[in-house]
């Protein structure tokens, strides 16, 4: 059976660097849809499901933020924001907003292939590790209870799912295989996004952020995934 | 060739400004007072002098209308006030009574008018001292009378009364320094204050502001300085920014060439010259962007935009994530026996970005880097980075670190130049300081000393 490219989307409203773009992901295998709004975006997205997306913050009509706002619900699929803004507020908002990743132009291409392929290489993972680690943790016994099947990528509370996306899912991860220890951001960003070491370590802070909205039942106070105040976080089974 | 004398200071100005008023008044008021009290009291004495000798004159001419009194006689029986001789001329004969013979002299200046037949007063500088002489004709008995009586009291009081108002001047002159002191202290505050703020401004802090004030005579020139900063705030901010819009401006044309540049790098169809020219393009631009990604930085630092917390971390961790994120073996790092990994408080990014562009440095001016070693001291922490080139000559050592400076007339064509005024700032910014130095054996040490934060 002949293997289905992977779909990236590219948006992206200058013309020239979309075309490019276009040229390089294809000659690394992937198959592009391109838009140049995020409104063309959105139709390309809801008629075929990409795996990926690339998406620039400024763009005419709705914009980078309201864009991932509005397509994060419905897909799993991780997302980069290419953009010239380097602005930590930038960064903040649009990790926020749901982006997996965050690559400030000019960006080196190797580099940005690089951290394409790790974004989708979690899965894969995950399905590698099986045979090797707990398949299924209970997190916390005494509410629902809720578990983390590893093999299924898949967290649940009692009888409902709860969806999770593959940063939240690698992040998740590498909590359960280190349960009751400590891991600092440095360690995170290196295992969850292999970013190496120039990653912005809000980018942890802001996915920590979102993961225990999953997790906890009070996530401002929270239990499972607890701040070690000064060194990082902790996963706590409860 | 004359040397002109410094000008004294405002303080100094006012100060004797002060004392010289406070001088000036005092002496008038002094010499005012002195010459009405010794006019008060020489009109006193000589009223004094003149009623006791009509007094002791109306005893001598009684006596002497006795027939047959000799004026010796007389005068030897009249007690004349003390310090007072009489004198009595009959005759064209001089008698006294005392011993002495001074009269005509003393009385010189009143004789005519006593010959005239009216009686007189006058001072005379025969005695010493001076004396008071009061003659009155005697025309019953044919003679004249004469009393001088020295003025040792009046001459006593006056230099009392003198030495009093010089001594009160005196302590006048000092009060109006005093005050001119106090004065001044008052006058320069606002100016003391406008110093320090700009002293603050030139320091780099825009933040400064004088406070706001009531004071009429002050409003306008706090209002001005204050306008003056955000005049020059404004103007500071505006430069940096413009090299950052700028370099913002051409990340998107950067990225597409980069990225379609990409593809021909890794083409295979490409004659031999025309490939050398994609891998010259591939150097320039890759150049360019990293002149840009510096410009970016600098732009960032000059407009003092703080977007990173600072951050604790261990010095031996921080040179460790830089050599991971600028792909160099992690035995770049000199081991340390102790195992030791000394606690900064920085801002992480910068740090990691200035020790990066250390270590690209070393490659493009230092014949590569050779390696990097923590060394912990009391209360800092050096890292110390190390090549193996030529060294950077002592008197570039400093000039180094300027904007697009190069040492040792090197040629262009290499870095952005920006490279290690950015790991200036950067260290400056998480309060440390950097500086070039001769390695041991040859080539250049950089060393970055960082505050050490005490560990619980």
């Amino acid at each position: 059976m002949e293997c289905m490219p992977t779909r990236v989307l590219v948006l992206e409203d200058d013309h020239g660097l979309r075309s490019s773009l276009r040229l390089v992901l294809e000659d690394d295998g992937y198959a592009v849809v391109e838009a140049a709004d995020a409104e063309t975006a959105l139709h390309a997205v809801s008629n075929s499901p990409v795996d990926l997306m690339l998406v620039d913050l400024m763009l005419g009509g709705m914009d980078g933020f309201s864009f991932i706002q509005r397509v994060r619900p419905g897909t799993e699929a991780p997302i980069v924001v290419v953009s010239a803004r380097d602005g930590a507020p930038d960064v903040v908002a649009a990790l926020e907003a749901g982006a997996d990743d965050y690559v400030t132009k000019p960006f080196d291409v190797d580099e940005l292939k690089a951290r394409l392929k790790a974004l989708l290489r979690r899965p894969a993972l995950a399905q590698t590790e099986r045979t090797q680690t707990d398949d299924v943790v209970v997190l916390d016994r005494h509410n629902g209870p809720l578990v983390f099947d590893r093999g299924a990528a898949l967290l649940t509370r009692g009888q409902t799912e709860i969806h999770l996306t593959h940063t939240e899912f690698r992040l998740l991860s590498a909590f359960v295989d280190n349960a009751g220890r400590v891991l600092n951001r440095s360690a995170l960003l290196e295992h969850v996004w292999d970013t190496g070491y120039f990653g912005d370590e809000r980018i942890v802070d802001v996915h920590v952020r979102r993961l225990r909205k999953k997790l906890e039942i009070e996530p401002s106070s929270p239990h499972t995934l607890v701040t070690v105040r000064g060194l990082g976080y902790r996963l706590d089974l409860q | 060739m004359t040397r002109r004398a410094p000008r004294a200071g405002l303080r100094a100005s006012i100060i004797v400004a002060f004392a010289l008023g406070a001088l000036g008044l005092s002496t008038i008021l002094a010499v005012g007072t002195y010459f009405s009290a010794r006019h008060l009291l020489v009109d006193q004495r000589e009223r004094t002098a003149l009623r006791q000798a009509y007094t002791d004159a109306a005893l001598v001419r009684d006596s002497l209308l006795d027939a047959g009194v000799a004026v010796s006689d007389v005068l030897g029986s009249v007690t004349p006030p003390a310090g007072a001789v009489i004198y009595v001329r009959r005759d064209g004969e001089w008698y006294s009574s005392s011993l002495d013979s001074a009269g005509p002299d003393a009385t010189a200046a009143v004789q005519p008018v006593v010959s005239s037949g009216s009686a007189g007063v006058t001072w005379t500088d025969v005695t010493d001292p001076h004396a008071v002489v009061v003659g009155i004709p005697l025309p019953a008995v044919d003679a004249e009378y004469y009393e001088v009586a020295v003025a040792e009291e009046l001459d006593r009081t006056l230099w009392t009364l003198a030495l009093a108002l010089a001594v009160s001047a005196a302590l006048t002159t000092v009060a109006g320094g005093a005050l001119g002191l106090a004065a001044s202290r008052r006058v320069l505050a606002p100016l003391a204050d406008v110093t320090q703020a700009a002293v603050r401004v030139s320091g780099g802090d825009m933040s400064t502001r004088l406070t706001s004030t009531d004071d009429p005579d002050l409003v306008a020139l706090v209002g001005a300085f204050n306008n003056m900063v955000d005049a020059l705030r404004s103007r500071i901010e505006h430069d940096a920014r413009f090299a950052a819009d700028v370099s913002h401006e051409l990340r998107t044309p950067v990225t597409t060439l980069t990225t379609s540049l990409s593809l021909l790098t890794s083409s295979t169809g490409l004659s031999p010259a025309a490939a050398h020219a994609v891998r010259l393009m591939d150097g320039e631009l890759d150049r360019f962007r990293r002149t840009l990604e510096d410009l970016l930085e600098l732009g960032r630092l000059d407009s003092n935009a703080v977007e990173d917390p600072a951050t604790l971390v261990g010095a031996r961790t921080l040179v460790t994530q830089s050599l991971l994120g600028s792909r160099r073996p992690l035995d770049l790092l000199e081991a340390d026996a102790t195992g030791a990994d000394p606690l900064v408080l920085v801002n992480r990014p910068q740090i990691l970005r200035a020790l990066t562009n250390l270590y690209r440095n070393a490659d493009l001016h230092g014949g590569g880097l050779t390696g990097v070693s923590v060394v912990e001291h009391e209360v800092h922490v050096d890292l110390v980075v190390e090549d193996r080139g030529p060294g950077v000559p002592p008197e570039d050592r400093r000039r180094i670190f300027d904007r697009f400076a190069r040492a040792g007339g090197e040629k262009s064509g290499t870095g952005s130049g920006l490279g290690l005024s950015i790991v200036e700032q950067s260290v400056h910014r998480s309060s440390g300081d950097v500086w070039c130095a001769d390695r041991p054996g040859g080539g250049a040490v950089f060393v970055v000393r960082l505050p050490k934060v005490a560990q619980a």
